[in-house]
């Protein structure tokens, strides 16, 4: 496979997870408010704005409809839903040859869908948001479904879940790690429940745990449980699974440090006891999640997508 | 703003139970579907019963499903304009364009006829110069030639097929006879338009289609990958490519649709990289050597090392590699020398000499000022003509007498005279017209045709072509870019 349609396959992958997680957090947030107290949705609203986009302001109930607008719609800021999908659709036609004609449609309609919307004139919002999930999980099917699972499937799923085990460890930094310093409010059962919600948990969690919500078992979940589609620790499985079928004829030379940084992933995502992360060093376990992530993503490219042509030779 | 290109508000909306046809007014022009007595001609008679049946409101509804469908998957090109770059679709008519069986027969004996003669003529002056040194052409207009290019020179070319790819434009003129307008012997487009107008015709009008017997044109992408085999010796493991500028270019679809029906790699120039005259491409396995480049970049940005420098589209080293035979390049470079606004006027002449035969399909009779007799011609009839620089494109240094003033036409005499070698005249042809909707009826509007051949070890002329259409009443402009269309066109069996 050309290293440009890797490079563009697997970035089409992880625009279109961080899109469906913006999506979600916001269905999820606009869904809940009704039963929250005003300071509750508010502080809710921080930590959404500051898991999609990093940013830490204060929010009052007067800024809902600008902060949809500006995560949800604002083609000027970069992080926002539209653009997701709008760079996903880019680096989808840069390799429209490489696609079928389902997948290409179902992004390009729903890109379409998506560009002439602003948040004064949708009419209710969470629907709408519940309508885009449902479309990116529709794309996601047929993606399944019709691509040959092939190499670049597997750029596929390795952009997806980089993606994902990173956004779920920024959304549990902000719970149970240093981010949670910048809010203000500490987490209610309210609030627990809607974590499980941002990560479409609450069913499967109920199902090991019961509907008991205890933080730690929180966060044993989205960490380790090794069958959730939605835990770091299935995306890190995926993301070891799609190390071993791309570039199928790269010498072992070239394979070996992106296997080992793998090993290292797996082990760390296998082997770590939540308890030992409770008594205090969760901070620094997600952060080390997400900086392994980074690392697998530059050794990828090192091996396969930037290499200089003198290397091979 | 929406992508969409939605039609005008229906001002004149047609009445219930009127038939689609009630506005067709005929012209002077020659029309595709009645004769100037207004009786159908006999190969449209079964769309016409069919459509005449159809409300308009349902002809509307089919006619916005296609455009939607453009849309949805991505048919577009893009327009830029200030800061905005907008996709827009390329309006598809649903009313097909009928081609006979006879007159195809006649349109694809004539264009075999004819890349075969231009085919000849490249090998000519890229080798020995005969047609030169026989003083059929002026060496002045082939060397002066700003697409000639010197460093094709004796290069061997597989099967002497220089120009693999040619799209012609063919008008029909007011006695409907099929007439050579231009020649595309570069990286002529438009093919993936004729396959997917087919393509939602078909979805359209499913029971109208298989009761006409129209020839199939889906094979075109295996042609063009069999046209592009035969060009190198190599039989196992054949590695092809087309290469594209880039997703901003506005065929980038139809590269990327080509690609991905022939089944070979769609690549740019920063996939590719030279290295002892072998050209690979950057693959996430290693790199991987590649045989055949069907380029649809100009020659100008093939290489900067040896064309223009400045250009980022192209491989360095590519042609080098082309020269010592390590890869196979279609077209061949140094095609464009045969497609100017000169070269075109000697084509019959070209057929005579190289094929001794009589051209099957004439050109639209042209007038060249180099020859003192059409000089004198043209001056005395400039209020009649279309006088055209040869070295320009685009509408540029050009004069069409009838629209222009006494003082424009004078001042421009005094330029064809200081130059006549520059300048090339024609009259004005009123292309034929063909039944389109507009705003659920249906109005006369001017078609070209453009087929498609190939050409390798043999010549392949897919039953098929792009017809454009002026979509404006009235227009006799055709192109994409200022308000044309395309139809769906019809080759039949018998």
């Amino acid at each position: 496979m050309l290293s440009r349609v890797a490079d563009s396959l697997y970035w089409m992958s992880r625009y279109l997870e961080r899109a469906e997680h913006t999506a979600r957090l916001l269905a999820v947030k606009l869904e809940t408010t009704a039963e929250q107290s005003r300071e509750d949705a508010e502080s809710a609203w921080v930590r959404v704005l500051a898991a999609v986009s990093e940013e830490h302001a204060p929010v009052t109930d007067s800024d809902v409809l600008a902060i949809t607008q500006h995560i949800a719609f604002d083609q000027m800021n970069g992080t926002s839903l539209l653009s997701s999908v709008s760079f996903a659709r880019d680096n989808a036609r840069q390799v429209r040859e490489q696609l079928t004609i389902e997948v290409w449609e179902n992004l390009n309609r729903l890109y379409l869908k998506l560009r002439d919307l602003t948040a004064a004139e949708v009419s209710s919002p969470a629907m709408l948001f519940r309508e885009i999930l449902q479309d990116l999980h529709a794309l996601e099917g047929v993606t399944y479904s019709t691509l040959s699972h092939g190499e670049g499937w597997y750029f596929l799923e390795l952009g997806k879940h980089i993606e994902r085990a990173q956004l779920i460890c920024r959304l549990l930094d902000l719970h149970f790690g240093a981010a949670r310093a910048g809010i203000a409010v500490e987490a209610n059962y309210f609030d627990w429940l809607v974590l499980l919600k941002f990560c479409s948990a609450f069913e499967p969690y109920c199902k090991v745990y019961t509907a008991t919500i205890q933080p730690e078992k929180i966060a044993e979940f989205l960490l380790f449980d090794a069958e959730f589609p939605h835990s770091v620790r299935f995306s890190v499985d995926r993301v070891c699974d799609a190390l071993i079928h791309v570039a199928p004829g790269a010498p072992p030379g070239r394979r070996a440090t992106v296997e080992r940084l793998a090993g290292r992933l797996k082990a760390s995502a296998d082997f770590t006891q939540i308890e030992e992360l409770m008594s205090g060093s969760i901070d620094r376990f997600l952060g080390d999640i997400a900086k392994q992530c980074e690392k697998i993503h530059d050794a990828v490219y090192a091996a396969y997508i930037a290499y200089g042509a003198e290397t091979v030779l | 703003m929406s992508a969409a290109q939605s039609r005008p508000e229906l001002v004149l909306s047609p009445q219930p139970g009127e038939s689609p046809f009630a506005a067709y007014k005929l012209g002077a022009p020659y029309d595709e579907m009645f004769a100037a007595d207004g009786t159908v001609r006999p190969h449209y008679a079964a769309l016409a019963e069919r459509l005449a049946n159809l409300p308009p409101e349902e002809l509307l509804r089919r006619q916005q499903a296609c455009e939607t469908s453009f849309l949805h998957q991505g048919i577009t090109f893009t327009v830029y304009s200030d800061k905005q770059a907008t996709e827009r679709i390329f309006p598809a008519d649903l009313f097909p364009r009928i081609v006979t069986a006879s007159e195809w027969a006649k349109i694809e004996a004539g264009l075999t006829q004819r890349i075969a003669a231009l085919n000849l003529f490249l090998k000519d002056i890229y080798t020995d110069g005969r047609v030169l040194k026989d003083g059929l052409i002026p060496r002045s207009m082939i060397y002066g030639s700003k697409h000639y290019r010197r460093e094709m020179r004796g290069l061997p070319v597989p099967h002497d097929a220089y120009v693999n790819v040619c799209g012609s434009d063919l008008v029909r003129n007011e006695s409907g006879e099929y007439v050579v307008l231009e020649d595309n012997l570069r990286v002529p487009s438009g093919v993936s338009y004729m396959l997917a107008n087919r393509d939602v015709v078909r979805r359209a009008f499913p029971s109208l289609f298989r009761s006409q017997g129209v020839r199939p044109v889906d094979q075109y992408p295996r042609e063009l990958l069999a046209t592009l085999r035969a060009l190198t010796p190599v039989r196992e493991d054949v590695s092809i490519a087309v290469l594209t500028p880039g997703v901003f270019n506005s065929a980038y679809f139809e590269h990327a649709f080509l690609a991905r029906q022939m089944g070979v790699e769609l690549v740019e120039g920063r996939d590719l990289l030279v290295n002892d005259n072998v050209v690979y491409t950057r693959t996430t396995s290693g790199l991987k050597r590649i045989d055949v480049i069907y380029r649809r970049i100009d020659d100008d940005f093939v290489d900067p090392l040896i064309f223009r420098d400045d250009s980022a589209l192209g491989v360095s080293g590519l042609f080098n590699a082309y020269r010592a035979g390590n890869v196979m390049i279609a077209n061949a470079l140094g095609t464009g020398v045969a497609d100017d606004k000169a070269v075109y006027a000697y084509v019959p002449r070209l057929i005579r000499y190289y094929l001794s035969e009589e051209p099957i399909l004439n050109n639209v009779e042209t007038f060249l000022c180099r020859e003192p007799k059409s000089l004198s011609y043209v001056l005395a009839n400039l209020d009649k003509l279309v006088v055209k620089a040869v070295g320009e494109s685009g509408g540029y240094g050009m004069l069409v007498g009838m629209h222009a003033s006494k003082a424009e036409r004078e001042a421009f005499a005094e330029m064809v005279k200081a130059d006549p070698e520059n300048y090339i005249a024609q009259p004005t042809i009123q292309l034929s017209t063909a039944p389109t909707f507009v705003d659920g009826r249906v109005e006369p509007r001017h078609v070209d045709l453009r087929p498609f051949i190939l050409h390798a070890d043999k010549t392949v002329i897919v039953p098929g072509a792009l017809t454009r259409v002026a979509l404006r009443r009235g227009s006799l402009v055709v192109n994409s870019s200022q308000g044309g269309g395309s139809k769906d066109t019809w080759v039949l069996s018998n």
